[in-house]
């Protein structure tokens, strides 16, 4: 569905993805992992077309998309869901949702998703007239996933939504993405720095480093495998030193 | 009291016009992260506009107001997509773009006043409207004119405030206000929302020429000291807020208007700038200095 290859993208004179591959198919969770400053959401931004590709092919549904608006790329089908600090504050909830919706003209179904994104979501059907300021960190996560909802995507790419929350939400939000990944059909990208929640979820997982992809295989697999462990998995850096040693 | 009644039309009356030239100020600011120092120029054109929809089509008052105002917004579309996209692409603000920004928006001032120059020359022009007697209040004759920029900016500032919170378009220009990579990522094609928040930022300013014709004398120099003033009212208000704009305006040409009035009348251009002084060391996010605007 989601085909990247060779991207080379970068801020200014900087190249930060010396050439990624990955593919995503359809129906798909797929968790693409790494530290801080490792390029995940710079790959993100050339993809959803906020950062100029400078080499590579991005295609999505078959159709080549490096390159084009945002606002072109998001009518095709793919939306990104941004950390939940780009949320409108002076908006109410439900203007939040309706922006989301923004390319869309069927007033019906707009209205239909926004009630589906309540359901998902109780508590922003609670305050839907509320400024979207006064929610908690974790409504903030959950209204900016209905957010993206509301563009009815094919594929959406979350970016960390786990970021600055606590661990009993961030459950609670996963399991509802991987409710709405089953129930609506809508392909998922997941960055993720919680690397173990993430491999929980997803069923494929990408390792970025140093803007090149390091390891990239089955979640089972990744869990399992060694360096991921080591590096990611709450190996720290006495761990690696005394298992080097032996 | 019949002096205070009448200070107080005029005051809030010079303030409304005041405000929207503020509230152009406040959306380009939010919009294009510029501070427009031009704006009292497109203000000044629009005026001379609508004396012009008067001359040529001999339209009443109404209609070369709003006449005036598509012609200043179109215009405006035009300055913005010719000569300061290229600047603000690089962003705005305190980047070395934003500067740049700055001193262009100083040069289209100047050029845009020495367009007016060979348009209409120097001298100061009589606006070609008659509004009939002044209205009585006891002692005091109030033209009519005033009563007329209640009416038109409330329905102005109405009609705007419909747009931007009631209809999609409005959701839209206010959410490029905030944050323009994720409108972006919403879909909304965020050039042609900047180009939309110039042209109406530019109509408001032409509005208020408009408006303040008939008690002022039209010249080409008057864009400057209103900027100043729309500027002070917009800082007064809360920079980049929009009911803001409108509250410091007034508040601002109230303050004016009742300053000269009763303390030294030749100082009417010093209070308003006074006030800003006050302002900004007692509340220096203003009256309504609220959560509109998130710098990157």
């Amino acid at each position: 569905m989601l085909s990247i290859q060779g991207v080379i993208t970068g801020y200014g004179k900087v190249q930060i993805l010396r050439g990624i591959d990955m593919s995503v198919s359809q129906g798909q969770i797929v968790a693409l992992l790494g530290g801080n400053g490792t390029g995940k959401s710079t790959l993100l931004k050339a993809i959803s077309g906020l950062l100029p590709v400078w080499d590579g092919a991005i295609e999505f549904e078959g159709e080549p998309i490096q390159n084009r608006r945002p606002n072109e790329i998001v009518k095709r089908g793919l939306t990104q869901v941004t950390q939940g600090k780009d949320m409108y504050p002076a908006m109410t909830v439900e203007e939040n949702l309706r922006i989301g919706a923004y390319t869309r003209s069927d007033r019906a179904g707009v209205l239909a998703d926004m009630g589906k994104v309540f359901d998902y979501f109780p508590v922003l059907g609670e305050r839907r007239s509320q400024l979207a300021a006064t929610l908690s960190g974790g409504e903030v996560q959950m209204l900016v996933i209905g957010r993206g909802l509301m563009a009815r995507p094919k594929l959406i790419m979350l970016d960390e939504p786990s970021s600055a929350l606590a661990p009993r939400i961030v459950l609670d939000i996963f399991s509802i993405v991987n409710r709405i990944s089953r129930n609506e059909g809508i392909t998922i990208l997941l960055v993720e720095q919680n690397v173990r929640m993430a491999l929980l979820l997803a069923e494929y997982g990408y390792v970025i480093r140093d803007g090149v992809v390091h390891i990239e295989g089955a979640s089972r697999e990744l869990i399992n495998d060694d360096n991921v462990r080591l590096a990611y998995l709450g190996g720290t850096v006495t761990d690696a030193g005394a298992e080097l040693a032996h | 009291m019949e002096l205070l009644l009448d200070f107080v039309i005029v005051g809030v009356s010079i303030g409304i016009v005041y405000g929207l030239v503020a509230l152009g100020i406040s959306l380009i600011f939010s919009g294009l992260d510029i501070v427009h120092f031009a704006h009292g120029e497109f203000y000044m054109i629009g005026s001379f506009l609508g004396i012009a929809v008067i001359l040529f089509t001999g339209a009443p008052y109404f209609w070369a107001l709003i006449g005036a105002m598509i012609i200043s917004g179109v215009l405006g579309v035009v300055v913005e997509r010719v000569f300061y996209r290229r600047l603000t692409r690089g962003g705005g603000g305190y980047t070395v773009a934003g500067m740049g920004m700055i001193i262009c928006g100083f040069g289209m001032s100047v050029a845009l006043q020495n367009v007016a120059y060979l348009l209409w020359g120097a001298a100061p022009h009589p606006y070609p409207v008659g509004f009939g007697m002044p209205i009585f209040l006891g002692n005091i004759a109030l033209p009519k004119s005033y009563f007329y920029i209640l009416i038109c900016a409330l329905v102005l500032m109405t009609v705007l405030h419909t747009f931007l919170t009631r209809t999609k378009l409005g959701l839209a220009v206010r959410a490029v206000a905030y944050n323009k990579d994720t409108s972006y990522l919403m879909g909304v094609n965020v050039p042609v929302m900047i180009s939309l928040i110039f042209g109406v930022a530019c109509a408001m300013a032409a509005a208020a020429g408009v408006l303040i014709g008939p008690i002022n004398y039209v010249q080409i120099e008057m864009g400057y000291l209103m900027l100043l003033k729309a500027f002070a009212a917009a800082v007064v208000g809360g920079f980049g807020s929009l009911p803001g704009a409108l509250l410091g305006g007034i508040v601002v040409g109230l303050f004016e208007t009742l300053c000269a009035g009763y303390l030294i009348a030749s100082y009417k251009d010093i209070y308003a700038f006074l006030l800003l002084i006050v302002v900004l060391m007692v509340r220096p996010t203003g009256l309504l200095g609220i959560l509109v605007k998130v710098k990157a």
